[in-house]
């Protein structure tokens, strides 16, 4: 999980309690709930400059750090294929 | 309060008045970046304000429902012949939209509404979506030309789970009823039925599994839009009150010379202007930033602002208060401001998940 992914992810997470964010932090259990989730979302699709695919648009991606990064990392790589093409 | 001229367009209802703003060039103005973007909010506060005075208060709450989160939302996710074309009959002041979130139901308890589309038959042949269920208390409904409506394609509270659909409301399968109500007179306010409603792909909004997160967003803008109309409502209320009071006498005194009235217009002002501060504070992030948390905390303030100021001054109107549209009347229609676009305790639960963040804003 890179930097700016937990940086962004942290303040949606009022019970970590400074504990370290791994890719098996359950999130609802610290905290997110579902209209927090979508605060989340929107803030991921913002600061990373993505939009997740509606595959992604699931409970299970909003259940772990490392679910959540698994789609937005997706969705990175997925996006810079669609720009590379509409580029050429 | 007399309404100040030409802010709104003439007509006695939303289809009247907004066929005027589209004349008038009023969306341009009130859309400066596109529907999609951003609403101009002392303009819109303005129209809300004229809208007031003119009354009824159910003309307010149509033109509210349309301009500060239907036509917005429905720009936001028009990407179909269908949406498209609906967006333009609304820009053109000609189509006006009913937004059915609400559950027969779940009330404000969106992530529970049962209103189902299913999607999967649009994988089959001619490419339908299947609508059921029934939304209540949604504003517009009997005179609205379409329904945005919120309804989940799969079981669960998650918030992936829910879907926008535009509906015309004269398709097969719809079924519209008036409320059983004496309030809020013009608003349209009724109930929608669909039963089998079937309706080709394009009339869905936005991305499935979106539409919760579509509505969280443009809710924010109809909380200060709510706002910006009891602000408006309790100034009008309060100068009526004691402009009647300072015409009435008790032993040659008027009674706005009595000190326990005089208090209570005063904490009444008190109030509203704490409630007017807190909106010119706040209604740049809420339109520019979509800051969900400063719009709960605007929405619950404006709730028990306007009931308090209300109930102060219906007492003060005494027996007169009970005139056929009179200040008892508004006090009912008013409850609104404490259960329509999230009831007080569902904002109070937004303000409280942001309680930490919130409350270390407030640092000098």
């Amino acid at each position: 999980m890179d930097a700016r992914f937990v940086e962004t992810l942290t303040p949606f997470l009022p019970f970590l309690h400074g504990e370290t964010i791994t890719e098996d932090t359950p999130l609802r259990t610290y905290g997110l709930d579902s209209m927090q989730a979508i605060e989340l979302m929107f803030a991921l699709e913002d600061s990373l400059g993505v939009s997740l695919p509606d595959e992604a648009l699931v409970e299970e991606t909003f259940a772990t750090a490392g679910n959540l990064w698994a789609a937005t990392r997706a969705a990175q790589g997925a996006d810079a294929v669609t720009a590379g093409t509409e580029s050429v | 309060m007399p309404e100040t001229p030409g802010i709104l367009p003439p007509g006695r209802d939303a289809r009247e008045v907004l066929a005027g703003l589209a004349r008038e060039g009023g969306f341009e103005r009130l859309y400066p970046d596109g529907p999609a973007v951003r609403i101009d909010a002392v303009l819109l506060r303005r129209l809300l304000s004229a809208a007031d005075a003119r009354g009824p208060q159910g003309l307010v709450l149509a033109l509210l429902v349309q301009l500060a989160t239907a036509l917005p939302l429905l720009a936001q996710t028009a990407s179909t012949p269908v949406a498209e074309k609906a967006l333009r009959a609304a820009l053109e002041g000609q189509a006006l939209l009913a937004l059915a979130a609400t559950d027969e139901q779940a009330g404000s308890d969106l992530a529970a509404l049962a209103t189902r589309v299913d999607l999967t038959v649009a994988d089959g042949e001619d490419g339908a979506v299947v609508l059921d269920g029934t939304k209540r208390w949604v504003t517009s409904a009997t005179t609205a030309d379409h329904a945005l409506v919120l309804a989940r394609h799969r079981p669960g509270r998650h918030f992936t789970s829910f879907t926008w659909l535009l509906v015309p409301l004269g398709a097969p399968g719809v079924t519209v009823r008036p409320a059983d109500t004496d309030l809020f007179a013009a608003s349209g306010v009724g109930h929608l039925t669909f039963t089998r409603c079937r309706l080709d792909r394009g009339h869905l909004l936005g991305r499935p599994g979106r539409g919760l997160a579509l509505f969280a967003r443009n809710i924010a803008v109809e909380r200060l839009a709510s706002a910006a109309w009891g602000t408006e409502l309790c100034r009008r209320v309060l100068s009526e009150t004691a402009e009647r009071l300072a015409g009435r006498t008790i032993d040659g005194t008027p009674l706005d010379r009595n000190p326990a009235v005089r208090q209570r217009l005063a904490e009444c002002a008190v109030r509203v202007s704490a409630l007017d501060a807190l909106w010119h504070a706040s209604h740049e992030r809420i339109t520019g930033e979509r800051d969900a948390t400063a719009a709960a905390v605007l929405k619950a303030a404006s709730g028990a602002t306007v009931e308090h100021v209300l109930s102060a001054c219906a007492q003060l109107w005494g027996a007169d208060g009970f005139t056929a549209g009179g200040i008892q009347q508004l006090r009912a229609e008013a409850a609104l401001f404490g259960i329509g676009g999230g009831a007080t305790e569902v904002v109070l639960d937004t303000v409280a998940d942001r309680l930490v963040p919130l409350v270390e804003g407030l640092a000098a």
